[in-house]
């Protein structure tokens, strides 16, 4: 198999990858474990304060509706955070008063959203909140399950019975003027949160739960599906093995299904994500990046590695392959031309493009827009 | 029943225990048991001491069989009591002491002869057998001895004492600190105490006042003017994420490093380290990464398979050793345990320190330490601890208990009846939202933590932890901190108080792992820091 690019990684960096060059008219293949960091994504993109037309415009195309307005988030757990570029259900407020009267409503026996912690957060900021609990039957089975109150089981019979959903909460409400709800709503069906949203007299804030996230997995299988629609190759499940290298130049990769079949391509982007999705790897002397075996920066003491505060900024968060300026891939200290690492797998932040969400789409950007000019010279 | 009690005020006892680890909870209950008002106080939360941070062995005394008979002779006989009387909080594993080609071929040999003279039934068996009943030992054993070790989980059993105490009328304070003692003249009457978490100031008083601090005993007896000498060791451990032995495996050798691996639960656990530690360092130890090497390379001598096993946690704890001497010299340091009666040796009256000693010999060091004080109260009742179970170990094994309880208990509720034993039958009532899994790890339910904070004086995150086990699995408490929290939080309504709870949560995790931070540990630990900062905002 012969692509122009082969991707390693699914994530949030690995999809915009291959949708950039798949809309460029590239052939490209994705080779994904299925495990990134899209599962824990706040529908906030981090690091990204300014108007992003470009961003905007690339998500819009892929069904995704992203909205901008500079301003402060609702956390899971009542603080307020500051955020500019949000997923359509997630909320930007100007201020962190965001009304005046607040209803929480919360599920019987679902423990993985935080109404009084949420309550406590609003009222700091001057707002009155009421909770209260929603016993929907469609959700006993669940509830009898010792594992199965979470947040994608629930979305998955959530979605159809919206409108029961919002009659319910129209009963609940009094005099306030905000309804906060858990944010499990619009995992097969995008546009749900949107049509509750138009449904309810008041206006409705989704809150997240704990991971794993339903706009985050919405947003993969979004990506996923355009990406597929554009005629890439989205090999779910697997994961690559190692490459084959020739004069300095990757020639193909090997991976777990294609057995000892290789991938080949003119150039290879690593998007494989951190320690969480395996992109970097760790044993009590070395941390290694274990597809190419790419130079890594690192403190050789490991005692260096961890502060000892866990609310401290990690030094082991921050390592991550090496890069040229232009995100070429440098193994034994010579720069591997035709291999480049976007998104986390160079560390937790980038000087130049940003953290999280921001430095996934950024850093993608800036190579497949190198890719797509090379190929026309 | 209890005696004089409407004569007394609410502040007042009979005795005051201070420190809430074993012996601290085992002697308030025999106090209890014997009829006397107590009142145990506690400064942080039950077993946070030596008695949280050890093995969790219950030793059968073949360790000290050869150095220390009287220890070994005490050991057998504790033994066999908390077998019958704590059966819910001990695992009956068996023990091996295994003979490696480096070990001396002819120290087994005397190693039997001690155990048999201590007691202890020691059978040597074919290393060929040893090899089928425990396929990850080193398979070059050349020896194996099978000696009555067992398992045993140290905040079960303190809960357990403590329990019991309270049933029989005991009161408990905990997170309280005596900040000092009201003295009359040569006899001390009583104690200041503030709590730490509510800030509010007590005076208790009693009749005799029980030093039961562990290696903080020293401090405590100085605010009354006594003298201890502590030479507190420190001793390091790991856990491993999966329990890759049935049986408590030990090197026949002198006892020296690293040379016990115990199961425990899903788990096991590999130690000990031994450094002699300044006294004023026992509050904050950690463990280094020389200790982390010496244990992984010593362990995998008994287990080869624990060099590749993930290991979930690194701890310390400090041994209460003490001296005798009033000299300092530290030469009479013993592994047995002494009461100290201030009165005869400082000329203190009302204050009666226990110290040193061992988790498996708790209940012996409270049977004495309650008969002196019955001596000095006129007491004259019988000590009952070692012929009455423990609540919870009424019915025998905890299959029973769950069958009892559910026709055919789930693996969560049979964790539940392993946890609490005949305590899981207040769970039968249990209704849909009870039987929802806060920690999947180790199945513990929205029931059982409702449970310890009701009736177990849970309040924070890391009590929890102790009493129910959430937290201490695979995961080390990602998620279920945080449902845990929601839980807390609405029975106390404090939500800052809360979100402090969980901050030190997650610290007090992060301090047991960043020092085994590689592999799967650190995945885990960067999975931890996105959610907590960047998902959910703490």
């Amino acid at each position: 198999m012969r692509f122009d690019t082969v991707i390693i990684g699914g994530g949030l960096a690995g999809l915009t990858a291959g949708i950039a060059l798949q809309r460029e008219g590239k052939s490209t293949a994705i080779i994904s474990t299925g495990q990134n960091a899209l599962h824990f994504f706040s529908g906030s993109f981090e690091s990204v304060v300014e108007k992003n037309e470009r961003m905007i415009d690339f998500f819009a195309k892929a069904g995704i509706p992203l909205h901008y307005a500079p301003g402060v988030r609702l956390m899971p757990l009542g603080s307020f955070r500051p955020s500019a570029l949000c997923l359509e259900d997630t909320d930007i407020f100007p201020t962190a008063k965001v009304g005046s009267k607040v209803l929480i409503v919360n599920f019987m026996g679902y423990h993985d959203f935080f109404s009084t912690f949420l309550a406590e957060g609003l009222e700091k900021e001057g707002m009155q909140c009421r909770i209260r609990l929603l016993d929907l039957p469609e959700l006993e089975p669940l509830q009898r399950s010792p594992g199965g109150m979470r947040s994608v089981q629930m979305a998955r019979i959530l979605d159809p019975i919206w409108e029961k959903f919002v009659q319910e909460v129209r009963l609940l409400i009094k005099d306030e003027d905000i309804v906060v709800i858990p944010q499990v709503f619009g995992l097969k069906d995008p546009s749900t949160p949107g049509l509750i949203r138009e449904d309810l007299p008041v206006r409705a804030i989704f809150a997240g739960t704990l991971p794993p996230s339903v706009p985050g997995i919405r947003t993969q299988q979004l990506l996923g599906r355009n990406y597929e629609r554009l005629g890439g190759t989205y090999l779910k499940g697997d994961h690559a093995l190692r490459a084959l290298t020739k004069d300095n130049r990757i020639i193909g990769v090997s991976t777990k299904n294609l057995d000892r079949h290789y991938l080949k391509a003119d150039t290879f982007i690593l998007a494989s994500g951190s320690y969480f999705s395996k992109g970097l790897r760790s044993n009590p002397f070395e941390i290694t990046e274990p597809v190419f075996d790419l130079d890594v920066n690192y403190s050789p003491e490991r005692s260096d590695w961890y502060n000892p505060k866990f609310a401290a900024d990690q030094p082991y968060m921050h390592y991550g392959v090496k890069t040229d300026e232009n995100l070429h891939a440098i193994k034994g200290g010579t720069v591997i031309q035709n291999l480049y690492a976007i998104g986390s797998v160079m560390g937790v932040s980038h000087p130049r493009f940003g953290f999280g969400a921001g430095l996934a789409i950024r850093s993608a950007f800036h190579v497949t827009d190198q890719i797509v000019q090379e190929s026309k010279v | 029943m209890i005696k004089n009690t409407h004569t007394m005020n609410p502040n007042e006892f009979d005795v005051i225990i201070i420190g809430g680890g074993i012996t601290g909870a085992g002697t308030q209950r025999d106090c209890a048991m014997r009829g006397l008002k107590t009142l145990l106080i506690e400064r942080s939360d039950i077993a946070t001491g030596a008695t949280g941070r050890n093995h969790g062995l219950l030793h059968s005394g073949a360790r000290y069989a050869v150095n220390d008979s009287e220890s070994a002779e005490e050991c057998i006989r504790e033994n066999r009591i908390l077998r019958k009387i704590a059966a819910h909080c001990i695992d009956e594993t068996g023990g091996l002491f295994i003979t490696l080609p480096e070990d001396d071929p002819e120290y087994q040999n005397t190693f039997v002869e001690s155990c048999l003279r201590a007691g202890i039934e020691a059978e040597v068996i074919d290393p060929e057998l040893a090899r089928r009943w425990e396929p990850t030992v080193n398979q070059n054993l050349t020896g194996a001895v099978k000696v009555p070790d067992a398992s045993i989980d140290p905040f079960r059993l303190c809960a357990a004492n403590m329990l019991d105490a309270k049933l029989r009328g005991g009161q408990v304070r905990l997170h309280t600190t005596v900040t000092g003692f009201i003295k009359e003249g040569d006899t001390v009457r009583g104690v200041h105490t503030r709590n730490a978490q509510t800030g509010q100031v007590n005076d208790f008083y009693a009749r005799i006042i029980v030093n039961a601090g562990g290696v903080w005993a020293q401090e405590i007896a100085a605010m009354a003017g006594a003298q201890i000498s502590l030479y507190p060791a420190k001793g390091s451990l790991l856990i491993f994420a999966h329990r890759v032995n049935k049986h408590v495996i030990n090197r026949c050798r002198k006892p020296s490093n690293a040379d016990i691996l115990v199961p425990g639960d899903t788990v096991c656990i590999v130690g000990t380290t031994s450094s002699r530690i300044p006294l004023d360092a026992c509050d904050e130890v950690a463990v280094t990464p020389e200790e982390v090497n010496l244990l992984i390379t010593e362990g995998s001598k008994l287990a080869p398979v624990l060099s590749s096993t993930r290991i979930l946690r690194a701890y310390a704890g400090v041994r209460p050793l003490i001296s005798t001497d009033k000299d300092d010299s530290g030469r009479n340091i013993t592994r047995g345990f002494v009461i100290l009666d201030h009165e005869s040796r400082d000329g203190i009256k009302g204050l009666v320190s226990i110290c040193g000693g061992k988790l498996t010999t708790y209940r012996l060091m409270a049977e004495k330490t309650t008969d002196l004080l019955c001596r000095k109260l006129g007491n004259e009742k019988k000590c009952m601890t070692a012929v009455s179970p423990l609540p919870g170990s009424e019915e025998g094994s905890y299959e029973k208990v769950a069958q009892k309880i559910w026709e055919t208990p789930s693996t969560a509720q049979k964790a539940a009846a392993f946890r609490m034993g005949t305590r899981a039958f207040r769970m039968r009532s249990s209704d849909r939202w009870n039987d929802a899994l806060v920690c999947k790890c180790e199945e513990v339910s929205v029931g059982e933590i409702n449970g310890a904070i009701e009736r177990m004086d849970a309040s924070t995150l890391t009590d929890l932890r102790r009493r129910t086990r959430l937290g201490m699995g695979p995961c080390q408490g990602e998620f279920c901190a945080c449902r845990a929290a929601g839980l807390l939080a609405a029975s106390h309504g404090c939500i800052d108080r809360e979100r402090e709870d969980l901050n030190q949560f997650l610290q007090e995790r992060w301090k047991g792992n960043f020092p085994i931070g590689w592999g799967d540990t650190l995945r885990e630990a960067e999975y931890t820091q996105w959610v907590y900062k960047f998902v959910l905002g703490l």
